[in-house]
């Protein structure tokens, strides 16, 4: 167990792809930090030069104090679960959970008691004897975390290893191993492109975009505080709808301040504007505006609202999930593209808006319906760079 | 149905000539060379076996067929007795008792017969052949499947034009290099050298031709293209994390593929194996151009068919059959391992 720090690592493969580019991170010591981002970012292949699977082209990799850019996968004490588990299909479970302890010349007696130990904490003892065959998914991905734990490594790696399970056993096996994890309180990185993992597991959170590191911080100040427009719209599900708005101040005494949204008008009130004084900067110039689905209320539903903080909308597509309802509108404004290369084409470039009504909503398909904005939530990024207008 | 007598017409039309060989072996040669074929209430006899195998022997050969089942079924009831208990000793016993009987009986004739040369060079030439070309096949298959550069693709394509060609085209160049080689051994004196403090036993003259030396590096040359391709395409299938996942937990690159892939690819050497045995085992065209003297068996049963006289048609029907039935059992022994899949349980599926 041990602090991991990576300094500048950058991966470039030798037709000139850049996977990776100026990875900083530091991991406390029995920190689980996840690794998040969408698909070909880059994530995997930064956990593959930690592993040694490949090379560093360029930076420090450090386990404590030790620097292990040219170390080999064997001796670099770092423990790693694949995606789609990576069992020795010839060995039985007890035999997989011991081959990195056989490999270390552990006695054999020593071996099965290690063995049995992980096997009991992980709810395979009466397994011990049986194939990977011949086990479910689940059982496989709690092998492949004996085989990761059993020798007590400095660090865990896992890619992706909820990928292969269906939805059900993911959401357990996601408590699970974070439970594993404290238990053991081995420092682990976890690479994965599912944001609700990361959101749920994660002490810390680093998204990834094009190999280049966006933000780094705790799941709330990731969900509260984005860095820019890519971070708001991956993290949250739904994602946080994004439009091209002009701030202006209004014309009356109060300093409250309006936004244009396409042909909308919201009223922003004087402190939300004084909150971010960087925003001064910006009035009477287009920005990008950020609001969170679950920030947008039924005005059917919840009437005590300001009559300037809303919006008109007919509604296209209504999805009751029971607890909550999402409805999805055109608003007549720009949309904004986070640049996310997993969103659905049809979503880019769109008004297309979602918000999270409560259960109660009465809005069905074709109806006109009025939407409170909740206006303390607001989201304004620099329209060029995209980067969050926060202080 | 129609698929099943469609089946069953195939079955006949592959098996015919192999009953048809076997019949001929069993008869008489004046039903054998009968204008009429005798195929039905003909009189039985073991000539043709006692010819090729004992010689002139005065060995009652039905007596040696039933001593050959007996054994084999006492094997057979001891091995499933040593699967049932899951030990190994009833199994050992049983092959102890098979090859100490075999042992005791068969001497005087190997030493009168040179069938049993024969069948030596047979066994040598293809076990062999069977080792070198899997060890260099696995090596070579597992680099090519893992590295994928323009050299590998090279010598992946060279390798398919050379097994495209037909193997009669390689023929007469090994026969040239191995005169070129023997000529040179014999004028520069090495093959004829005495080496202080080694003496060759069996051997005066070194040389190549007409060796089993050669028949095993010819053959492993016309056969790597196949191994090589054949190990790629089962490694590929192989996943990569295995190897990984091996390394991570602590094992050298050697290691990782002896404790690990090794393992997962038995179907896939077995296979090959399997493949390769037959190549060797039936090979007759290099054998004749490369040995001649130093037959394998197939070349030992065409010398009786040849020439004007048809005398000897059931002896080499009868040793047809005979050198037949050993693949045809291991052929049996391992087909499950043919179709068996690979790396079952390895990852999700």
């Amino acid at each position: 167990m041990a602090t991991v720090t990576l300094s500048e690592l950058t991966k470039i493969y030798s037709n000139g792809f850049e996977a990776v580019t100026d990875l900083s991170l530091t991991l406390d010591d029995g920190e689980f930090l996840v690794l998040v981002g969408p698909s070909g970012c880059g994530k995997s292949t930064a956990l593959r030069m930690i592993a040694g699977l490949e090379k560093i082209t360029r930076g420090d990799l450090y386990v404590g104090d030790r620097r292990l850019n040219d170390v080999a996968p064997k001796d670099r004490d770092i423990a790693m679960v694949f995606q789609n588990y990576a069992l020795y299909p010839q060995m039985t479970v007890a035999e997989n959970i011991g081959f990195p302890l056989k490999l270390r010349k552990v006695s054999k007696a020593e071996r099965n008691e290690q063995v049995r130990q992980a096997a009991r904490v992980l709810e395979l003892t009466d397994y011990l004897d049986s194939k990977p065959a011949q086990l479910s998914g689940g059982q496989r991905q709690r092998v492949a975390m004996g085989r990761a734990i059993v020798r007590r490594p400095e660090l865990f790696l896992m890619d992706e290893p909820l990928s292969n399970l269906d939805a059900k056993l993911r959401v357990q096996m996601r408590a699970d191993i974070a439970g594993i994890q404290r238990e053991f309180g081995v420092t682990t990185f976890y690479v994965t492109h599912d944001q609700v993992e990361a959101m749920t597991m994660g002490d810390r959170v680093a998204v990834i975009k094009d190999g280049l590191l966006q933000q780094v911080d705790s799941p709330e100040d990731l969900y509260a505080h984005p860095a820019n427009a890519f971070v708001a719209a991956f993290i949250g599900s739904p994602s946080m709808n994004l439009y091209e708005a002009t701030l202006r101040r209004s014309e009356d005494p109060s300093g409250d301040c309006q936004i244009d949204l396409g042909d909308q008008r919201l009223t922003v009130p004087a402190e939300v504007v004084a909150a971010r004084p960087a925003l001064e900067a910006y009035l009477d110039q287009p920005v990008v505006l950020g609001f969170r689905p679950e920030h947008l209320e039924d005005a059917a539903v919840v009437t005590e609202h300001p009559e300037d903080q809303r919006l008109d909308a007919v509604v296209d597509v209504r999805e009751a999930l029971g607890a909550e309802t999402l409805v999805h509108f055109n608003l007549n404004a720009q949309g904004v593209e986070s640049g996310d290369p997993d969103a659905l084409d049809e979503m880019r470039d769109t008004g297309r808006c979602t918000a999270r009504f409560a259960a109660e909503t009465r809005a069905r398909v074709g109806d006109r319906i009025r939407v409170n904005v909740d206006v303390r939530n607001l989201h304004f990024f620099d329209r060029q760079s995209h980067l969050a207008i926060n202080a | 149905m129609p698929l099943h007598v469609t089946l069953g017409v195939l079955c006949i039309w592959s098996v015919l000539p192999f009953l048809w060989t076997v019949q001929t072996s069993v008869k008489f040669t004046r039903d054998v060379l009968a204008r009429e074929p005798v195929l039905w209430g003909y009189e039985t006899t073991a000539n043709a076996y006692r010819a090729f195998w004992l010689g002139d022997d005065d060995i009652n050969m039905w007596g040696v067929f039933a001593y050959i089942a007996g054994a084999g079924l006492i094997a057979a009831v001891l091995g499933l007795v040593g699967k049932r208990m899951r030990r190994g000793w009833p199994w050992y016993c049983g092959a102890g008792v098979v090859l100490l009987v075999a042992m005791w009986r068969f001497p005087k004739i190997w030493e009168t017969n040179d069938e049993y040369d024969f069948l030596v060079n047979s066994i040598v030439v293809t076990v062999l052949t069977m080792l070198i070309s899997l060890s260099i096949g696995l090596v070579a298959g597992y680099g090519l499947a893992r590295y994928s550069g323009i050299s590998g693709a090279v010598i992946l394509i060279v390798a398919l034009g050379f097994r495209a060609l037909p193997r009669s085209a390689f023929v007469l160049p090994y026969f040239f290099g191995a005169t070129w080689i023997d000529d040179w051994l014999e004028s520069s004196g090495v093959g004829t050298f005495d080496f202080p403090l080694i003496d060759f036993p069996f051997i005066d003259q070194l040389q190549l031709l007409d060796t089993r030396l050669v028949l095993v590096l010819a053959l492993v040359a016309v056969n790597q293209p196949f191994t090589i391709w054949m190990f790629r395409s089962f490694f590929l299938d192989v996943p990569k994390e295995l190897e990984e996942a091996a390394m991570m937990d602590g094992a050298t690159r050697l290691q990782a593929f002896r404790k690990v892939i090794i393992p997962v690819m038995w179907p896939a050497i077995i296979a090959t194996g399997l493949f390769t045995m037959l190549l060797a085992y039936n090979e007759f065209l290099f054998v004749r151009v490369l040995a001649p003297t130093e037959w394998t068996l197939p070349v030992a049963i065409v010398s009786l068919t040849g020439g004007e006289s048809s005398r000897t048609i059931t002896e080499a029907a009868a040793a047809a059959v005979s050198i037949t039935l050993p693949i045809v059992i291991v052929i049996i022994l391992f087909q499950k391992h043919l179709v068996k899949g690979l790396g079952a349980g390895a990852v999700k599926g």
